[in-house]
């Protein structure tokens, strides 16, 4: 649907977005994760038409962004980080503005309509939007977007600056909006990403340096593959009935947590899924599993770890036909509190 | 276009901005039919209120096209114009449009007195309406000139001093030739001079080429505004 070919931007010196390549299905909601001044918002704006790249290719249903901009442009809702809203118009005389813009085709009152309904905007519907609060205005953003029904969203940002109430709502509504649209998102808010994306692209120093699910991501992110199982029994039993399992590597005691229960830490081979043989064996000796869990990154180590200098890829991401997980990263060290913080310094100054 | 033009049209009339050029300059109009026709009680003096209220209109041009360019850009609202499946060229347009639009309501409410006076006397209309027209194109100049000055910078005030500067110099630039023997400036002042083309209109004549002449400008700057505009995707 959105294919991204080896993009890159440069504001004189400055390069914004670095040989970025990606693809997006059909149908898909996929998040645009990095932090300020990472190349999102830029990328974004690439796409829509917005900015020009210095390099590289965009192009949505086959149809490349510089032959026929305006075929493009039909088939994209877009929601900057800052709604584009004339705050002098009310939110009917914008919708109706924006209608006649975007040369939509679809019944004016009935479409209009129904978008109000979508981003819940009905009792706003007559009032000036500089009125408005950030809640409504982000709603009236989406409904623009939403006009003329277009395939592909990108939204930059939608929830920013919202209460967490407004944030749920609009979280809903854009995965609603999911079922029906290739949509593409970015935020700072990992658990929203997380909820809300199929695929997270992360995006560090103007570089994808990451693209997969969360949860692959996070298992193949991490160095270690532990299962810690909080079993009550007897210790040593239990540690030599676990390792006595196929294909586990090491077994060790974190200590009893609990009055006769303890803390195991159960590393396997590689690539192999130790927790049905575990609860099998479990079950069969009769030792309750109170817990289990694993020891795979969370988003926010993902986040911090990949968006640290020390794991900026050395070559171009190279997307694949459907998506998986490229990691083009250094196994090295681990990330450290000092350099997580040099990297936030350093990409402040950035263009997002 | 018609969308981005009925937009601002509308935009002008939501604020005073609208208004206060439109009365202002329909009540200039009024006073200075007042001040010459009516206290020296002859028709003639037509085209000495049309030479005051030139200058008036060349001074409430910069306010009409002040915000054109720059408010979008500074409200991020050109976000959503240049995603839309629209030509940056049509979106320019649209503005120019509109600003000429509110122009021409106010050139057209100075014709009231003359209207006016038309049950009482009897008008110069040839001399009137080389005025208007006149006016009117070289109005619809400095407002393409205008727009373009407005799509340089984000601020409203820059916007309207380098138009109005731009006004007054184009106002005054006939003057330098008398001043200078160089050749060369006076056949390039001559070239360009905004006032010599006016004149013939003045004078109750409609002249083709200078009517060509302002039309080409109106394009030119329109054409220039829509390539800066484009020109900041790229930069």
């Amino acid at each position: 649907m959105v294919e991204v070919k080896h993009l890159t931007k440069r504001y004189g010196v400055n390069t914004a977005i670095d040989n970025v390549s990606f693809m997006v299905e059909e149908g898909t909601i996929v998040g645009f994760l990095g932090p300020n001044g990472a190349g999102k918002t830029t990328t974004m704006n690439i796409i829509t038409g917005y900015l020009s790249a210095t390099s590289g290719s965009v192009t949505v249903s086959g149809i490349d962004t510089l032959e026929e901009p305006n075929e493009v442009k039909k088939m994209i809702g877009y929601l900057p980080e800052q709604p584009p809203l004339y705050l002098d118009m009310t939110v009917k005389e914008y919708l109706n503005f924006m209608y006649e813009l975007k040369k939509v085709t679809l019944p004016k009152e009935k479409h209009i309509k129904e978008i109000c309904g979508l981003t819940k905007i009905e009792e706003v519907y007559t009032r000036l939007i500089g009125n408005l609060s950030k809640g409504y205005r982000q709603r009236v953003g989406i409904a623009q977007a939403l006009l003329g029904n277009p395939p592909v969203l990108i939204l930059d940002e939608p929830t920013v600056g919202l209460d967490p109430k407004q944030i749920i709502e609009i979280r809903n509504l854009i995965q609603n909006l999911g079922k029906s649209h290739t949509v593409i998102l970015s935020s700072h808010i990992l658990s929203e990403v997380q909820a809300v994306c199929e695929r997270i692209i992360v995006i560090s120093n103007g570089r994808v340096v990451a693209d997969g699910s969360a949860d692959t991501l996070a298992h193949d992110l991490s160095d270690e593959h532990k299962l810690i199982a909080r079993i009550e029994g007897p210790e040593k039993e239990i540690i030599y009935a676990v390792k006595n399992l196929e294909k586990v590597v090491d077994v060790v005691s974190l200590g009893e947590k609990e009055k006769g229960v303890y803390d195991i830490s159960i590393e396997g081979e590689p690539d192999y899924d130790l927790r049905k043989p575990l609860f099998a064996l479990l079950t069969r000796k009769g030792w309750p599993l109170l817990a289990l869990k694993t020891t795979d990154l969370t988003l926010e180590d993902l986040f911090l770890r990949l968006t640290s200098t020390d794991y900026a890829p050395e070559k171009s991401f190279v997307p694949q036909k459907r998506p998986q997980v490229e990691l083009l990263l250094d196994d090295e060290g681990e990330t450290e509190g000092s350099e997580v913080e040099k990297t936030s310094e350093n990409d402040e100054g950035g263009a997002d | 276009m018609k969308a981005v033009f009925k937009r601002e049209v509308r935009s002008y009339f939501s604020s005073p901005v609208g208004y206060v050029c439109v009365a202002a300059i329909a009540a200039l109009y009024g006073f200075y039919y007042f001040a010459y026709v009516m206290l020296y009680g002859a028709t003639a003096y037509a085209k000495d209120v049309y030479s005051v209220m030139f200058q008036f209109c060349m001074m409430i041009i910069p306010i009409i096209t002040m915000r054109s360019m720059t408010e979008d850009k500074k409200n991020k609202t050109d976000q959503a114009l240049l995603t839309a499946p629209v030509g940056v060229t049509s979106i320019v347009m649209g503005k120019f449009f509109a600003s000429f639009f509110v122009f021409f309501l106010a050139s057209t409410l100075g014709l009231l007195p003359a209207v006016a006076l038309n049950f009482f006397a009897s008008p110069p209309w040839g001399i009137i309406f080389g005025n208007y027209i006149g006016t009117l194109l070289y109005g619809g100049a400095m407002i393409s000139i205008g727009i373009f000055v407005s799509s340089m910078t984000e601020s409203q005030v820059i916007a309207a001093i380098g138009t109005f500067v731009i006004s007054i110099v184009l106002m005054f630039i006939d003057g330098v030739t008398s001043n200078f023997s160089n050749e060369i400036l006076s056949k390039v002042i001559n070239w360009i001079s905004f006032n010599a083309r006016y004149d013939t209109f003045t004078n109750g004549i409609f002249s083709i080429p200078s009517a060509v002449f302002f039309i080409s400008v109106m394009a030119i700057f329109v054409f220039i505004t829509s390539r800066r505009v484009e020109s900041r995707r790229w930069s």
